[in-house]
């Protein structure tokens, strides 16, 4: 089994540096599709549906190895190490902003700089930390993920269906972006939800933007001037922005962020 | 009509309170890491189940359907909301089946497991006194005694009988709670095989005829050992059951793509009324048999065997041709096997 099969790696473009793109919890790559070829003028860039999402290899969904964030940044350094070339900028959305830092910790010789959208190092409140959430509202996630299988079958054929209003997706599977097996989704929302990095924060040396979103449920912004204040060397940028993908509802305002900060670090 | 369902005025909702205000914690995070992208990516998002929070607190399961379309430069969504409290308790009693389910099977499993160890333990532990009473048993034989003569075959015997019991209760549990009967299938001559076998089944039972018959080329792919164990069961049987003085028929016969072992003896024919399950452990051809030489599972082996192999076992019986059990099972390995990481 190949990292590019096990992951459903795509390169595009080419350039000094290689952006690699993670998506969070929910989805897969696509949320990638307004920003990502933005910097393939630029850069190398590499896409990729961590394992379990998407169109990875569900058979190599290990549910030891992915019972913690940690499963998830091996497989982060095997991609960065198998499709890096030149330094490596890494763009996590979410939790998997949380996991490019486990990775980037674990080998930080290969990390230029860590591009965090929308992240937080522990979801759940923890007497003054505000994470925003407490342990009866993963809960309710849980059981929601339960009555929404999002077309998801286990004897899924692939039925391609068309939308007419939108051409570019006509070849796609609808509600595909988000259809994952239900037990992986399940463990996947745990492991997100209840996972606590706080104390790994001080140990990313990489240079860090965190793009903030001024009105997001997921990640409140206290929770950005939180890891602002404990990350060595961060940059809080706050975009007006209703929601948690910031890279699908505001692309430019993400992107104009991005360059200023890949600027202020040479790129 | 939706503000009576949620307990609100129109007022209280129109221009101020978006959707997901209206969602339960866990329905916002699933509304930002699936609804919302959906919506963008998509334009539409199908049959979405979530809870909204009625203006007293309680929960009103809903399902919902939204498009987003374009209106004066902006986008709207059209939402199509129903109220699914019948579909959410028959959901919660389909989880809640399927939770009682998984501990009854984590509990079955672990009862299986437990006795297959404890088959396994026994029947390992039971192997070494037996091993020290049949060396016993052959210094008894040569002190030059006569009752140790006489007595010492017969101790022989015994624990051998009793060995076999053992690789059978084995086989039984491997088979029955286990894995299945493990087989390692490789090239043989199935014909050269059995004559052997037959061969040295004749020395086991000096006072019944055994007659080999082959017919078709001979190059299959089985187990050897267990075609031993077969065909041992099957003249045991025989041994047992058929009328003393005729001949036991051992058949192999090989065509293209099978091969059919066969062991066929004379006699009183099985009753009908225990044919049926006769391959089922536990059974046994008569109940008066003194000779009976196991618990009943010499006939399920020989099924599990043929089943390991791709195969299955048959009996027929009648009073005039005698009784017949045939393992059919494919000439060559079935290629069904998961091809190698």
């Amino acid at each position: 089994m190949t990292v590019q099969h096990r992951n459903n790696v795509h390169v595009e473009g080419d350039g000094p540096a290689t952006m690699f793109f993670a998506h969070g919890f929910g989805c897969d790559q696509n949320m990638w599709r307004l920003l990502a070829p933005v910097y393939s003028q630029r850069f190398r860039t590499v896409r990729f549906d961590l394992t379990g999402s998407g169109a990875s290899d569900l058979t190599a969904y290990d549910p030891v190895k992915y019972d913690s964030l940690h499963g998830y940044a091996e497989d982060i350094n095997e991609i960065v190490a198998e499709f890096g070339r030149g330094p490596s900028l890494f763009v996590g959305h979410s939790v998997s902003a949380m996991i490019g830092m486990l990775a980037n910790v674990a080998k930080p010789e290969r990390y230029a700089a860590q591009i965090m959208i929308g992240p937080s190092p522990c979801y759940i409140n923890d007497g003054a930390y505000v994470g925003g959430f407490n342990r009866g509202d993963i809960d309710g996630l849980l059981s929601t993920l339960e009555s929404n299988y999002l077309g998801w079958s286990s004897t899924m054929a692939p039925v391609i269906m068309g939308t007419p209003e939108r051409p570019d997706l006509s070849m796609e599977l609808t509600n595909s972006f988000c259809r994952t097996d239900p037990a992986i989704a399940k463990q996947f929302a745990r492991v997100t939800f209840l996972s606590d990095v706080r104390a790994t924060l001080p140990e990313l040396a990489a240079p860090t933007l965190i793009l903030q979103c001024s009105d997001d449920v997921i990640a409140p912004v206290a929770v950005g001037t939180y890891m602002h204040r404990v990350l060595p060397r961060s940059t809080l940028t706050i975009i007006e922005n209703v929601g948690h993908c910031p890279h699908l509802s505001s692309p430019s305002s993400s992107a104009a962020a991005i360059d200023a900060f890949l600027a202020s670090e040479g790129f | 009509m939706f503000c009576d369902w949620l307990g609100y005025a129109p007022a209280d909702l129109a221009g101020t309170r978006r959707l997901q205000d209206l969602l339960s914690m866990g329905g916002r995070i699933f509304h930002q890491t699936h609804w919302a992208p959906l919506l963008r990516m998509q334009g539409s998002v199908s049959e979405v189940k979530l809870e909204l929070v009625h203006a007293d607190g309680t929960r009103l399961p809903m399902v919902l359907n939204a498009v987003r379309r374009p209106h004066a430069g902006g986008y709207v969504h059209d939402i199509a909301a129903f109220v699914a409290r019948d579909r959410d308790r028959y959901e919660q009693e389909l989880l809640l089946s399927r939770k009682r389910l998984e501990e009854l099977h984590a509990v079955t499993r672990d009862r299986a497991q437990f006795a297959e160890q404890m088959i396994g333990i026994v029947s390992h532990d039971l192997r070494n006194p037996l091993g020290t009473i049949r060396i016993a048993a052959e210094v008894l034989a040569g002190v030059g005694d006569k009752t140790c003569d006489r007595v010492a075959p017969r101790i022989v015997r015994a624990v051998e009988r009793a060995n076999r019991l053992i690789s059978e209760l084995l086989d039984f549990a491997q088979a029955r709670v286990g894995s299945g009967l493990a087989v390692s299938i490789a090239p043989v001559d199935v014909h050269r095989a059995a004559a052997q076998i037959v061969d040295d089944l004749q020395g086991a039972h000096p006072t019944r005829r055994l007659v080999h018959q082959a017919t078709g080329p001979g190059d299959c792919e089985l187990d050897e050992n267990r075609l031993s164990q077969l065909i041992g069961n099957l003249v045991g049987n025989a041994v047992a059951y058929g009328a003393a003085a005729t001949p036991i028929t051992v058949v192999t016969a090989v065509t293209d793509d099978a091969v059919a072992v066969s062991v066929h003896n004379l006699g009183a024919p099985i009753p009908p009324a225990i044919i049926g399950g006769i391959f089922e452990p536990m059974t046994r051809g008569t109940t008066e048999h003194s000779q009976a030489r196991s618990v009943g599972l010499g006939l399920y082996i020989v099924r599990e065997i043929a089943k390991a192999h791709g195969g299955r076992a048959s009996v027929t019986s009648t009073a005039d041709a005698g009784t017949t059990f045939t393992v059919a099972m494919p000439r060559r390995r079935a290629v069904t096997e998961p091809a190698p990481p």
